[in-house]
């Protein structure tokens, strides 16, 4: 492996290869931590996160995303650098990664470090100079902006523990929902080996903020929280089984994002579902996506958005349109006095759409033009409301009359998920591999 | 008869002007515009306001005090916005205000349609706001001074400033406001100023430092190398980022 190596690769050619090897990953945001500059070094972080720009395919590009290396022990099906692969390796050494990372800041063209890896020689040989590079980053250049770093399973628990120090964010990769998927398709990797680094991640954490309590300049642990990602669509997986494994991840590991990544394939290989012609599942992470705002931010349950008997996401509708249909015994709802929770439920009215309505409700009776002012989507929002006990235009509680009409109003999708066919949704009948187990289970 | 008061697109201009509007009239109407962009009515008397620092602060105290640190913060942002009308809708948001039990509640009050527009106003300048603090890109000079041009329609470089001078305390930099002909300007460990009035230096402003160019090529690799061909998506990438923003952005130059 080490002759394909390249010894003294320009700087240039260098990022390129490692910036590509890096782009799958999707976890790109800032977010999480509040941080003010100390005045005697560079960097600060704001804690819904910035983004400082949007490369051609329209995802947000917010930290220096890069592998540290792309040289890899592992032979991980779905992945462009496993082993087997006969692509060219390079690696940065630290200097550099604080350079590039200093000098990209300065210019705001980003807002912190990205730093993963490719396994070289082992876990904690990887893990060692990801901490090197932390630790130079963090006290000879002094930057004070967001590190995201991932964990490495299987590194010794006291050089986790110590980058997670320096870091921000930490995660671990999830890879894949079940632990079945991940058997077939990264051989070298084990569900139980991933969980643990995320499992000391979490304790590590509440015992800081225990030491933060008692001493309040305390070194932070990781305060923007961890966050994972799996890949959607390379084994057969339903929404409701991947949903409850976001469910699980964020009740039993205190999580604070779970990302989706429309499984693109880089490699041919016949444990890997063959290549599509419509291009990645876009939709379907977007309707996971959806789902999994309504996990954290709406009060929703997995299995009250999904259950056995219809296990993927609609196609036409939002997640949240969908259950509001199956449930029109709780609708219309008054606007002018029903509670915060109850406004969350109704399609076409957001987080702070609610929180405004909830304020200015108490200072005047509010009518379906002033909702409109305040951010509610009326044009969805309208079969669900009252103002006053009258609806906005006369309409028909009942659910075929309201889906035609939902239906007609075009929900707004992000470009380039229009135009799908339902067969991507379920599908899976071209995959020759066997049902996995029912998801959630191995977080005990 | 109507009252009219003529003032500068300024913030020491309109609050001026709402200070003497508030002092004469605040039981009638009245209205304020700005210089060069009056729309003349029937029935009005026009004033040309005298501005000056004092009164601006006055006004600015007597709203924090009066309506609460959130109010201020919506109406200063508003006052900033490239509306010409701004000036009135703030006027009669706090005659509103005074009708209120609780007047620091003001901004809760979005049935009320001035209320809502000051409101409407201020997201729309904090956003924009909001962008410049993602879109601004620096050059190196050969001093080794940090530069950035930019031309946004409300006047955000104060509502930039602290951001910048937070993140970048040991650097000298200065960003230029094309629209306004306004500069931020921040030296090493000191507080940024304001600078009106002063002609940029184009030649100056383009000589840049050695290191430039080398940053600047690894920065559009990095940006070509990033995105995932799969899923290429011009539109969306024109959603979240305008393309008026990219002639002042260096990866797309």
């Amino acid at each position: 492996m080490s002759d394909r190596v390249m010894a003294d690769m320009p700087l240039y050619d260098k990022l390129s290869i490692l910036s590509d090897a890096a782009k799958y990953d999707v976890a790109c945001t800032s977010s999480g931590v509040d941080r003010k500059g100390d005045g005697t070094g560079m960097g600060n972080c704001s804690r819904s996160g910035i983004c400082h720009s949007f490369s051609a395919d329209g995802r947000c590009i917010s930290l220096l995303k890069i592998l540290f290396t792309n040289e890899c022990i592992y032979d991980c099906k779905y992945c462009v650098n496993r082993s087997s692969n006969d692509v060219v390796r390079a690696s940065f050494t630290p200097e550099e990664v604080c350079d590039l990372t200093m000098e990209f800041y300065r210019r705001n063209y980003i807002e912190g470090l990205f730093l993963s890896s490719g396994i070289l020689k082992s876990p904690d040989y990887t893990m060692e100079l990801i901490y090197a590079t932390l630790y130079r980053l963090r006290y000879v250049c002094s930057f004070q902006g967001y590190i995201h770093v991932k964990a490495i399973p299987g590194a010794d628990e006291r050089l986790i523990r110590l980058t997670g120090f320096l870091a921000d964010r930490m995660s671990v990769n999830l890879e894949l929902p079940t632990a079945e998927g991940l058997r077939l398709l990264a051989p070298h990797k084990s569900r139980k080996n991933i969980l643990k680094p995320m499992r000391l991640v979490q304790e590590k954490t509440r015992e800081n903020r225990q030491e933060i309590a008692v001493y309040k300049n305390a070194p932070r642990f990781v305060p923007a929280g961890q966050s994972t990602q799996m890949i959607i669509g390379a084994t057969p997986e339903t929404d409701y089984q991947i949903l409850n494994v976001a469910e699980a991840l964020y009740k039993k590991f205190d999580l604070k994002r779970v990302f989706y990544s429309a499984f693109v394939p880089v490699n041919s290989d016949k444990a890997l579902p063959a290549i599509r012609e419509e291009g990645p599942p876009l939709l379907r992470e977007h309707r996971l996506y959806q789902a999994d705002w309504l996990l954290r931010y709406y009060h929703f349950e997995a299995k009250e958005l999904l259950d056995e008997e219809n296990p993927n996401f609609n196609v036409f509708l939002d997640p949240k349109c969908c259950w509001a249909l199956k449930h029109l015994e709780f609708f219309p709802v008054e606007v002018n006095t029903a509670d915060y929770r109850t406004l969350l439920r109704v399609p076409g009215i957001g987080y702070k759409s609610a929180s405004r309505i909830v304020k200015a409700r108490r200072l005047g009776r509010l009518e379906f033009n002033d909702l409109k002012k305040m951010g509610v989507v009326l044009k969805r929002a309208l079969y669900f409301l009252t103002c006053g006990g009258k609806m906005m235009y006369p309409v028909r509680i009942e659910e075929d009359y309201i889906t035609r009409n939902l239906l007609n109003t075009k929900e707004r999708l992000p470009e380039g998920t229009e135009g799908m066919t339902y067969r991507q949704l379920t599908l899976f009948d071209d995959m020759n591999m066997a049902a996995v187990h029912s998801a959630g289970t191995d977080f005990q | 008869m109507k009252q009219v008061y003529i003032c500068n697109d300024t913030v020491t201009g309109i609050c001026s002007a709402l200070y003497d509007a508030w002092k004469e009239e605040r039981h009638g109407e009245a209205g304020i515009e700005l210089k060069g962009k009056i729309q003349q009515q029937l029935f009005c008397e026009y004033k040309t306001v005298i501005e000056t620092e004092q009164k601006s602060e006055s006004l600015q105290r007597m709203i924090k005090r009066n309506l609460g640190y959130n109010a201020y913060w919506d109406v200063y942002h508003a006052i900033l916005s490239d509306d010409a009308r701004k000036g009135g809708a703030v006027f009669r948001m706090m005659q509103e205000a005074r009708r209120l039990d609780d007047s620091t509640k003001i901004m809760d009050h979005l049935g009320n349609p001035d209320v809502a527009k000051v409101f409407e106003l201020s997201r729309r300048v904090s956003n924009e706001a909001h962008v410049y603090k993602e879109f601004i890109r620096f050059r190196e000079l050969e001093s080794g001074a940090l530069f950035s041009e930019i031309s946004p329609k409300s006047q955000v470089l104060t509502c930039i400033a602290d951001h910048f001078s937070d993140r970048f305390p040991l650097e000298n930099w200065m960003i230029y406001d094309k629209t306004h002909g306004a500069f931020l300007v921040h030296r090493a460990k000191e507080r940024w100023r304001l600078v009106w009035g002063e002609d940029l230096e184009e030649e100056a402003a383009s000589r840049v430092s050695e290191g430039e160019k080398k940053y600047e090529r690894l920065w559009k690799g990095f940006f070509e190398s990033i995105s995932i061909r799969e899923r290429e998506n011009p539109k969306l990438q024109q959603t979240h980022l305008p393309k008026r923003y990219r002639r002042e952005m260096t990866e797309f130059l």
